[in-house]
């Protein structure tokens, strides 16, 4: 990664220039012949991503659209294929792979990849990755939370030939969708990403014929210089320095309560960036544990947000000195589980760079976004007879961070791909026994700052003619709550409430696995607002009186967040009005007080929970306590770390704050 | 009789008109105005016409793009099912730009506190899950009343497979709120997913009572000026539609002002024998590319005038690049040459005109390789060779290429991008460019056409007579057209084929009657019907042509398996296949002009003079001159060659021949037709 590669460019001006641009359409080519013919839902809400890689499976260029978790992966299964296949590589074939252990993202992300030669050499590869709806394992969806190894999480498929000189081997592929709850789709959207490796073979071709093959593979190898100098140079324009922090997954399933660290130490010298996160924790017993490949790519994709004007390839890469200890939560070896990575460490590494990158650059500033949660039901549909095995996997946008001058944007996907789009729930009904009950935006759901927090939204629903069917999730950050800086606060928790005010409530939690759920059940999850950006004091009270006649806030969360006091002029009217003389004492009841609520016993804090006096918010906002949000319970351990967390990054900002530590 | 076109843009308000007697065209352009209707007027005036002497009047408009663009909109409500008035704003959660936190999707058209819920609920088939509370839909009409809106989005989750509610809520609202005007999103676009519906319907509600009010002014003021017929307006799937339309539809036209261009690059095409034709409308800023397969213009359901908020109407479908005559010429960080989609616009312009740019521009370059003359417009503006020289040399030394040099290096990035945006339009969709004809216009198109085409092994280009207002005669090409669709999920394997033709009959029924009420004859109507098929599990569709009633579905499915496999390299026979959506194109035939035909004598003109100008060679050569007004059908012209025309300049590279057709077109054969 540190290998440095600069030599003078040997093309024209023009050609590279043409050439460039024209490697970039082949892979957004790629991207609508994928989209045109997918079968999985998931690859039809664009996760998926396609790549141009050299001979030795560098990446040229990698889609402009691609879902940002597979940045800085897709090198990593070419050159597992070349490695793999070395001498054995020949015109016609085609080799799938999904292996996270060298590299691939997770299990469901298979990797479609064609060698393409030209005049017998081998010159490039074109490949292809799409998320498939299921690749087997214990639970429907191959999302498995309480996986220790990946043995019950799906089919793991090394590099292996789905295609030899052109003759299609169908036992290979039998092997691969036989292991699938989708078997049929599966195999469609295998054809579907093959034919779109073909058309960028075809596309490439098309240049060897045009400029010749000599010129085409120094293009392959300038494009990737031209991007490490592009990075380089605007590297040297910032300060050298050093910066650290550290963000947490909620906890270890398998040890007691207590945030799990993931830190992160940034420098820059020169023209050169270099991460160390060395203290992060050790391999944790769930799936939140992120591979080599896809620690990496959080690295890429927080460094990317800041640069988002350089395009993406392995010249990129060059410019990223990158050291990730073995055997912790941003390392974990074979055979430790990994597919939730996403919503776990990987996840952690990106907010952890926004929030370094942010005092590099305080002009581009971003507190912590919402990231993924994926929720899955598995069973039979019995609106028909025979009842076919049916599959709600489901997704939200939430809220991203508040940033310089201007709040965090509403209901927007997640950082893990912002191009990952929602289902529409209209296309769910027809296809599963589930009847949305509501898919809304949450009041108050942003994170309280100067610039708050973008919304969160809720989306929950009924169950109907079902049988058999289990319930899973994958999501983070009940605990470690969506952090807000500069004073800013957090969002709110994440987590499955089933049956909510009925005799049988029950909260989930925000990861759980093969919960049974029968006909009739109503669930509902929220997803975190952004974090706020600077004192919650100091927003203008125009803005919260704004945001109340919109209902992004309550006047109840205009008072207890901001301290600003509005009073109804005419609700039909939507006309709310600033109490001034009430909100100026509010704020000083506030700031006079809240450093001292930070620290009100935890234990009196969280029997004012079970007692129905206070709420979430006020729980997780006032005074930085963490609580199991079904039974009230409170979590000690985790609450003294949320409470260092919370110095850190809010109340040392306030103007009546403590020292920074 | 006289027909008369105008097109409203941004910038310049084109006119076009056509006498039938004599079959001559006249054109003009008038700079466009704050109330966009003087400009119309001011152009009619332009041309020496009475409205009084107007037998057909159409018009395509930016009017309601604009408005969307700029918000400049009345107040609208949405009235939905409960839980879902966010629809709207969480939209598909996507960001245009990927990887730049600051780059936001706009809002929403209407506001949070405008979105009211009613409680009620019909499921994916139909059924209906909880009865329409009235009292929420009267309790939201009172509010609306006191907010004082007129325009009403109503959008109810599965309203395509059961519309009672929202037909019933429309009912209420239009009881208590006499004055609004009410869009429901079964009627507006009935078809299965909330976003896509109740976006397009939202877009419906906000531009219907504007252009409306718009269509209206405009017919009134044409009526007073003595014209007598219906005003007929251009909406963005290419055909026209009557004032009284556009009042209940008018996010027909959010994208009008595009639809033009390739209605009008189509006709030529298909009037010079070529039934594929890419067209490519290069102005000052951009450049729109629109596409003609087998004598059909390629329409798309998949727009948006702004990103995250679809208006799903089947739309003309034009990809626009920032790559025009003012494109910014630019070395990056890492030394590269690059090339807009910066633009000097028309002010302060291209260096060399010398109004105070300073950057390089593809005119400047254009200009210094003598493909452009030092005079524009007829001599009415002159172009400054040492301005474009020094700008075009602030790219050239840091890449070490001297002014020629440059200047050269700059058009051909900006012919490669233009390449790579129509490749991308022709060749994902399994076309053949060696298949086309580019079709040149724009004031910049002819400039570039020719070495464009030979990048492109497009073996044709066809400069149309008036590049710089072809968008207007566009609009006199046109039918009156509407659209009608149904959804109709079923497996073909088990679908009754007299079911099919039934609901292909009863949405033809509507269509007559709609042409009916805007005048066209029963002998006038064309019906066209599709049929949109997929394999199960997939979440496209493939759209296939029906011919004549349907008996059978085996043909239509072997036609999918084919179409199928010629648009995506693969077909799956063995795969069960679902219908997905009927729809059928209503057209309603309007007297069309016949361009003026002149049987061509084959001849060699003589130049008008000559001047220096630099291809692919190092020296320059010297070239050919011809004024565009000079050239009779027939003429043939040999490349190098240059035809300056008042809007326009033709380059004719060497190596190609050009010949003027009978139709007055400049037809560029590449490499000289071999």
């Amino acid at each position: 990664m540190t290998e440095k590669r600069t030599e003078a460019q040997t093309l024209d001006p023009v050609t590279f220039e043409v050439l460039k641009n024209a490697f970039v359409t082949v892979v957004d080519e790629m991207a609508e012949q994928i989209l045109r013919t997918c079968h999985s839902f998931v690859i039809w809400a664009r996760d998926f991503s396609n790549a141009l890689c050299d001979a030795e499976g560098n990446t040229i260029m990698q889609g402009s659209q691609d879902i940002a978790v597979h940045v800085g992966t897709l090198h990593f299964t070419a050159k597992a294929v070349v490695e793999a296949f070395r001498g054995d590589i020949h015109e016609g074939d085609v080799f799938a792979i999904n292996d996270p252990y060298v590299g691939g993202t997770h299990f469901n992300d298979v990797r479609i990849i064609r060698p393409i030669f030209a005049g017998g050499e081998l010159i490039a590869f074109a490949q292809s990755n799409g998320h498939w709806a299921d690749v087997g394992g214990t639970v429907p969806g191959s999302f498995d939370v309480g996986a220790k190894t990946h043995f019950g999480e799906g089919l793991r498929i090394p590099a292996v030939r789905i295609w030899s000189k052109n003759e299609y081997r169908q036992d290979v592929v039998n092997l691969i969708t036989s292991n699938t709850r989708a078997p049929d789709d599966v195999e469609g959207d295998l054809l579907a990403q093959a034919e779109a490796t073909r058309v960028a073979e075809r596309e490439i071709l098309r240049f060897v014929d045009k400029y010749g093959r000599e010129t085409v593979k120094t293009a392959f190898a300038e494009v990737q210089d031209y991007v490490e100098r592009l990075t380089r140079s605007r590297v040297a324009e910032l300060p050298d320095g050093t910066w650290e922090t550290e963000d947490y997954i909620d906890g270890d399933l398998s040890a007691e309560e207590g945030l799990v660290p993931v830190k992160v130490k940034m420098t820059i010298e020169g023209d050169k960036i270099s991460y160390d996160l060395t203290g992060s924790h050790p391999v944790i017993g769930s799936f939140l544990n992120a591979g080599m490949g896809t620690a990496f790519s959080g690295i890429v994709a927080g460094t990317k947000t800041f640069f988002p004007e350089v395009p993406l390839n392995s010249g990129f890469y060059r410019v990223l000195d990158v050291h990730l200890p073995e055997n912790t939560v941003v390392n974990a070896p074979w055979p430790t589980a990994v597919t939730g990575f996403c919503s776990g460490a990987y996840e952690k590494i990106m907010n952890s760079l926004f929030e370094l990158w942010s005092e590099v650059m305080p002009e581009r500033a971003l507190a912590c976004c919402f990231n993924l949660e994926y929720l899955l039901i598995g069973g039979q549909d019995k609106r028909s007879d025979p009842s076919p095995f049916f599959m709600w996997y489901d997704w939200m946008v939430g809220g991203w961070g508040g940033r310089h001058n201007r709040d965090g944007s509403n209901a927007t996907s997640p950082v893990f791909g912002v191009g990952l789009a929602v289902q529409p729930l209209e296309g769910q009904e027809r296809l599963t026994p589930v009847v949305t009950s509501v898919h809304e935006i949450v009041p108050d759901s942003g994170g309280p700052g100067r610039f708050r927090g973008g919304c969160g939204v809720q989306k929950g629903g009924t169950l109907t003619a079902i049988e058999d069917t289990v319930m899973s999730y994958c999501c983070d950050r009940a605990r470690s709550i969506t952090w807000g800086m500069q004073g800013g606060l957090p969002s709110c928790p994440h987590g499955v409430w089933l049956n909510k005010g009925g005799p049988d409530e029950k909260f989930l939690g925000a990861v759980f696995s093969n919960v049974p759920v029968k006909e009739g059940d109503a669930f509902a999850r929220p997803s975190a607002g952004g974090g706020g950006y600077g004192d919650p004091l100091l927003r203008d009270p125009a803005s919260v009186k704004e945001d109340v006649e919109d209902g992004y806030v309550s006047p109840e969360g205009a008072k207890r967040d901001y301290g600003v006091v509005v009073r109804e002029v005419d609700a039909e009217l939507a006309e709310w009005e600033v109490d001034k003389e009430a909100t100026e004492k509010e704020r000083t009841l506030i700031r006079g007080g809240r450093l001292g609520w930070m620290r009100e016993d935890p234990e009196s804090v969280a029997e004012r929970y079970r007692g129905g006096q206070i709420g979430a918010l006020d729980a997780i906002r006032r005074h930085g306590v963490i609580l199991d949000w079904g039974t009230g319970e409170l979590l000690p351990r985790t609450t003294e770390g949320f409470r260092v967390m919370l110095e850190r990054r809010s109340t040392s900002h306030w103007k009546n704050g403590g020292p920074r530590r | 009789m006289l027909h008369l076109a105008v097109d409203i843009g941004g910038t310049f308000t084109d006119i076009c008109v056509f006498n039938e007697e004599g079959g001559a065209t006249r054109v003009g352009k008038v700079s466009s105005t704050k109330d966009p209707i003087d400009a119309v007027f001011e152009s009619i005036k332009a041309v020496g016409v009475s409205p009084a002497d107007v037998g057909l009047f159409s018009h395509g408009t930016t009017v309601a793009t604009n408005a969307l663009i700029t918000r400049r909109f009345a107040r609208a409500a949405m009235v939905t099912t409960k839980g879902f008035r966010d629809v709207l704003e969480i939209r598909r959660g996507t960001k245009q730009d990927l990887w730049d936190a600051y780059k936001d999707v706009a809002p929403p058209y209407i506001r949070r506190r405008d979105r009211f819920e009613v409680t009620e609920r019909v499921d994916y088939s139909g059924k209906v899950l909880g009865r329409l509370d009235e009292k929420d839909v009267r309790r939201a009409a009172h509010l609306i009343r006191r907010r004082g809106i007129q325009t009403v989005a109503v959008c109810l989750v599965n309203s395509h497979a059961n519309p009672s509610h929202e037909q019933r809520t429309k009912e209420i609202l239009e009881k208590e709120l006499p004055d609004a005007f009410v869009s429901t999103s079964s009627e507006v676009l009935p078809e299965i997913f909330e976003h896509e519906r109740f976006s397009t319907t939202v877009a419906n509600a906000v531009l219907s009572p504007l252009v409306g009010d718009y269509a209206r002014r405009l017919a009134e003021r044409m009526k007073e000026g003595g014209y007598e017929g219906d005003v007929l307006l251009l909406h963005s799937g290419g055909g026209v539609m009557t004032a009284d339309v556009v009042e209940r539809l008018g996010g027909r036209l959010a994208s009008s002002g595009l639809a033009a261009g390739a209605i009008a690059c189509g006709h030529l095409a298909k009037l010079a024998g070529y039934e594929n034709a890419v067209g490519l409308d290069m102005g000052g800023t951009s450049a729109d590319i629109s596409v003609m397969v087998d004598g059909e213009t390629r329409t798309t359901n998949d727009w948006a005038v702004e990103y995250g908020y679809p208006i799903r109407f089947p739309s003309v479908e034009v990809s626009t690049i920032g790559a025009g005559g003012g494109s910014i010429a630019w070395i990056d960080a890492a030394g590269s040459l690059r090339n807009g989609p910066q633009s000097a616009g028309s002010d302060p312009g291209p260096a060399c005109y010398d109004r105070g740019g300073e950057e390089p521009t593809n005119t400047d370059a254009n200009l210094l390789l003598g493909r452009l003359g030092e005079e524009l417009i007829g001599g009415a503006m002159g172009l400054d060779r040492s301005k474009a020289g020094g700008a075009i040399s602030k790219v050239g030394e840091p890449i070490g290429l001297d002014t020629t040099e440059a200047a050269r290096a700059v058009v051909e990035v900006a012919n490669a991008n233009l390449a790579d945006a129509i490749r991308l339009a022709l060749i994902q969709r399994g076309h053949d460019p060696r298949d086309f004809v580019l079709v040149a216009f724009g004031g910049a198109g002819p400039l570039h056409g020719a070495e464009l085409a030979r990048e492109l092994s497009i073996p044709t280009v066809l400069v149309p007579p008036n590049p710089g207002i072809t968008s207007a005669l566009g609009c006199l090409l046109v039918d009156i057209r509407h659209d009608f669709s149904e959804m109709h999920l079923v497996p073909a394997g088990e679908t009754d084929p007299e079911e099919i033709e039934r609901r292909f009959v009863a949405l033809e029924e509507r269509a007559r009657e709609r042409l009916g009420a805007e005048g066209i004859a029963e002998k006038d109507m064309r019906l066209l019907r599709t049929l949109a098929m997929r394999y199960v599990g997939q979440w496209r569709s493939l759209e296939i042509s029906v011919e004549g009633a349907i008996a059978s579905l085996e043909s239509l499915l072997e036609s999918f398996h084919e179409e199928h496999e010629r648009q995506h390299a693969y077909k799956r026979e063995a795969s069960p296949v679902e219908i997905y959506q009927l729809k059928v194109a209503a057209i309603g035939e309007t007297p069309r002009p016949d361009l003026p035909h002149k049987e061509p004598e084959e001849h060699e003109p003589d130049p008008d003079g000559h001047r220096k100008a630099f291809f692919g060679e190092d020296e320059a050569v010297e070239t050919a001159v011809y004024r565009r007004d000079g050239l009779r059908p027939g003429a043939k012209i040999a490349g190098p060659a240059i035809v300056d025309q008042l809007d326009s300049t033709v380059v004719v590279p060497p190596g190609d021949t050009a010949e003027v057709d009978g139709y007055s077109n400049v037809i560029i054969k590449v490499g000289g037709g071999e």
